[in-house]
């Protein structure tokens, strides 16, 4: 058996993992900013964010800020504990 | 960005990148407040000092009405900065609440002048310091850290002082307290843009 663990499918892809990324440092964080931060188009963003969602990752809100509607972000205590094995799964990779 | 998978070095290069990015857009817009109540205070300072040392009016304490605009002015600027940010933090919250616990504590003791009397600005210098220096910590942002200490040293100097020579000192440290890093800050939040 390896002694390595296995690092989380959800997470090691490049639009989740940098979601995930943004996240963990902030309270919240809105839609337009993560498209913007991490340049990745509307559609496949949103399509990210629900697999996130789905998986308990994330929680997303829906309001409106006047009368634009906004979609805003937080990262999970599942999440947070998902970051954390998949950093310390990586750990153990490079050293 | 794509879906792709990533090596492992990738990942942790796409984590730093990313947590970065997030970062930097923390407890922007901080040099507002120091501006503007760098200028409204020092102007205050200095005003009631020479009203007060040469005799000009009876009622040197007036051009201290200042601080009222200034006060909607934060207001405002901080519920208009709320509505518009993308992102919110615990630092930024943290940082808003150490400002208003400085502005209770100056509340308190301007509620209780009589009892302070003379020393009122050195006390209040104090307060100042305070906020200034955990302002320039939680920003890790040394000259407000050192603007902070400088506050800290004009209240020492001011409690050493006659009440209406504590204006002078006061004006000398609120700019080197919270203009010459206000400035120092803007010039870096106009960088990180």
């Amino acid at each position: 058996m390896s002694k390595f663990n296995e690092l989380d499918p959800l997470l090691h892809s490049q639009l989740r993992l940098a979601v995930m990324s943004l996240l963990i440092g902030v309270d919240s964080a809105e839609f337009v900013f993560i498209k913007e931060k991490t340049g990745a188009t509307a559609g496949n963003l949103s399509v990210q964010l629900d697999k996130l969602s789905t998986a308990g990752y994330i929680s997303v809100v829906k309001s409106f800020k006047g009368k634009k509607p906004v979609t805003t972000c937080s990262i999970t205590k599942v999440g947070i504990k998902a970051f954390e094995s998949y950093v310390n799964a990586l750990k153990q990779y490079i050293e | 960005m794509s879906e792709k998978e990533l090596s492992k070095d990738e990942s942790l290069e796409l984590i730093s990148n990313m947590i970065t990015q997030a970062k930097r857009n923390l407890a922007r817009g901080g040099s507002f407040y120091f501006l503007l109540w760098g200028w409204v205070v020092m102007l205050a300072n200095l005003g009631h000092y020479v009203i007060g040392k040469y005799e000009l009016y009876e009622h040197p304490y007036i051009v201290w009405v200042l601080t009222i605009p200034a006060a909607i002015a934060s207001m405002w600027y901080s519920a208009r900065k709320r509505k518009r940010a993308q992102i919110k933090s615990h630092l930024d919250s943290v940082y808003g609440l150490l400002w208003l616990g400085v502005m209770i504590s100056v509340l308190i003791i301007l509620f209780f002048l009589n009892e302070v009397s003379y020393t009122l600005n050195a006390i209040i210098l104090t307060f100042a310091g305070l906020g200034t220096f955990i302002s320039g910590c939680m920003l890790r942002f040394s000259p407000l850290v050192m603007g902070g200490v400088a506050l800290w040293v004009a209240s020492i100097v001011a409690f050493n002082l006659t009440p209406i020579d504590q204006y002078l000192v006061g004006t000398v440290g609120i700019l080197a307290g919270y203009l010459i890093p206000g400035y120092l800050l803007k010039k870096v939040e106009s960088e990180q843009v």
